[in-house]
């Protein structure tokens, strides 16, 4: 049996490759080798002025730019010990929903379905099944126009800054995109019904889920870093649990608890310790779907995603007719040295940014945990558990089961160009 | 009167692939009368993926303005008309698996309507986080500047 070597990883964010190594039929090594960005972002950024930070960081990935504005906008916040207007906060939170409703939109349907439906792409999707990619494309394209209405444009948005907006987007214009809105959440409760359908593969792993959660709202802005394993810290306690370290294989660091084990982040995590918080219509989704909690298949993630959905369609259309612009959308900022920490929930997991500043508002030290990095031992481990099952396989069928594996988790492993190296390594 | 709509496409910090965006940029600055009329859209993307169909509406013609990588020498600009665009194979070479090439291939797989798309594409080299322009790519901005201004008259029409 050959090893298994995906050189390119098609429909994952970025760039990566996946080596598993065999030896008598056994898996002995498993790599996902990865090329991920926030590395040079963080010596990019020393010297910058804080309130770039937030536009730069956001150049880091073209499918969820506003969770690295926030984390990065919250972290700034809180080294200078300022606090946003309420209305400002309940802005950032409909941006996140603009977010989340395009990059799962994006996920379910384009990225990881064609692959629980045994079809070779979206494309073939698209010919197979047109409506349902038209339905995708609709449901993807309401939250590019909330990210627009907000942040003047659908991709890298700006308007965010650290102590609030630059400016409060029109309520007309939010208004508007009301009708849309009902449409998408009418239409993800169909999503949900349907991601229920889906041929999963069986794989259940144990694993410690962590995500942020707030007891009065859908955890992703602000709360605690809570684990399934119970566990639980304030944002600025972060790093006293969970810790990067370099890893030769990839440009990426990798993260395990302090007690040396793996953990999960991600629409699993969030779904499973934050599920009271779902709004009803989500909570309803979830019910009809008979599943029960903790979800531990990673294929699932869809399932999850989708889930997810009907809850930030929702919550926009709450936060748009609860919208009230008053007074200036930003707080003036006292430049002082200091440091903060800012987590946020990006679509694909925990985001985690610590800043130092000097007394002009220089950033002199930043450290960016994106959650891809924080997922990548664990999905080694998970190709390891998959491996016994790979080797009885043919070798193209083991080559796209695990490939399936690998982009259930929907890695963010960078937007890095836009042209995908192919990377060929000799074994 | 016709709308057109012109997309610079690239991303900071990469290099050579921000060509797209540098020269959709410089042509705005430098061509401000035609850049300004009503009819016509500037739009610079960093990642647009399926967004382009969203910016292709209301278009009566688009030019997009990118990277491309085809071996040729560094620098060298490629003019591509609509047909030959669409022709494009759909294999991803591009992160998220949505390229210029994949999202017309979805677009046309639907029988969605598009206008008809032109693309100048400059030979990028070079791609490293952190770096500015090659200086072989940087040399053909006004000349690209003038292809685009050329389209844009030609199109006004």
């Amino acid at each position: 049996m050959k090893n298994i070597e995906v050189p390119a990883l098609a429909r994952v964010e970025g760039e990566g490759g996946l080596f598993i190594g065999l030896q008598d039929g056994k898996a002995v090594e498993i790599r996902l080798d990865i090329y991920e960005p926030p590395r040079f972002f963080e010596g990019f950024l020393v010297g910058r002025f804080l309130q770039e930070v937030p536009d730069i960081t956001a150049r880091i990935c073209g499918i969820c730019p506003v969770a690295y504005q926030m984390s990065a906008a919250y972290a700034l916040e809180r080294a200078l010990g300022v606090t946003i207007h309420p209305q400002a906060r309940a802005l950032r939170r409909l941006m996140y929903c603009g977010e989340y409703i395009e990059s799962h939109a994006l996920h379910i349907y384009l990225l990881q379905a064609p692959d629980m439906l045994g079809v070779q792409s979206a494309l073939e999707l698209a010919a197979t099944a047109p409506d349902v990619v038209k339905n995708a494309l609709r449901l993807k394209k309401i939250g590019n126009n909330l990210l627009k209405a907000i942040g003047g444009r659908s991709v890298h948005p700006v308007n965010v800054c650290v102590g609030g907006f630059y400016r409060w987007p029109k309520a007309a214009d939010l208004k508007a995109l009301l009708p849309d809105l009902e449409w998408g959440l009418a239409a993800s409760i169909e999503c949900a019904k349907w991601a229920a359908t889906l041929p999963y593969p069986d794989l259940e792993i144990d694993y410690e889920f962590v995500a942020l959660h707030h007891p009065n709202e859908y955890g992703v802005i602000e709360g605690e870093v809570l684990s399934s394993k119970g566990r639980v810290l304030t944002i600025p306690e972060y790093e006293n649990g969970y810790i990067e370290e370099h890893v030769k294989h990839s440009n990426a660091l990798h993260s395990h608890t302090v007690d040396g084990s793996t953990y999960l982040v991600g629409p699993l995590a969030r779904l499973n310790l934050n599920n009271q918080q779902l709004s009803p219509a989500a909570k309803q989704a979830l019910k009809d779907t008979g599943v029960e909690l903790p979800l531990k298949n990673p294929y699932k993630s869809l399932l999850a995603r989708a889930i997810e959905l009907v809850h930030f369609y929702e919550e926009a259309i709450q936060l748009i007719n609860a919208y009230k612009p008053e007074g200036r959308s930003y707080v003036s900022l006292k430049l002082k040295a200091g440091e903060g920490t800012g987590a946020t929930e990006a679509p694909r997991g925990l985001l985690y940014h610590r800043y130092k500043i000097d007394d002009q508002g220089l950033v002199t030290f930043a450290k960016i945990t994106p959650p891809t990095a924080q997922n990548l031992p664990r999905i080694e481990a998970d190709l390891f558990a998959l491996a016994p099952k790979i080797v009885e396989m043919p070798h193209e069928e083991a080559t796209l089961t695990a490939e399936h594996l690998v982009r259930a988790y929907d890695p963010c492993i960078s937007c890095a160009t836009h042209f995908l190296k192919l990377k060929v390594e000799n074994v | 009167m016709s709308q057109i709509t012109i997309i610079g496409i690239g991303q900071s910090f990469r290099g050579d692939d921000a060509v797209g965006l540098e020269a959709v940029r410089r042509w705005r600055d430098e061509f401000n009368e035609t850049a300004s009329r009503p009819e016509v859209q500037v739009e610079g993307c960093e990642l647009p993926g399926l967004g382009l169909l969203d910016l292709f509406e209301g278009a009566d013609s688009v030019l997009l303005v990118d990277a491309v990588q085809s071996g040729a020498r560094v620098g060298t600009i490629h003019r591509i008309g609509p047909e030959e665009l669409l022709a494009f194979s759909a294999d991803s070479n591009s992160a998220h698996g949505w390229g210029v090439a994949e999202t017309l291939g979805l677009a046309r797989q639907l029988g969605l309507t598009l206008p008809p798309i032109h693309l100048i594409g400059v030979e990028a080299g070079q791609m490293d986080l952190g770096a500015g322009l090659s200086p072989e790519v940087e040399e053909m901005l006004p000349a690209v500047c003038m292809l685009i201004e050329e389209f844009a008259q030609k199109n006004l029409r």
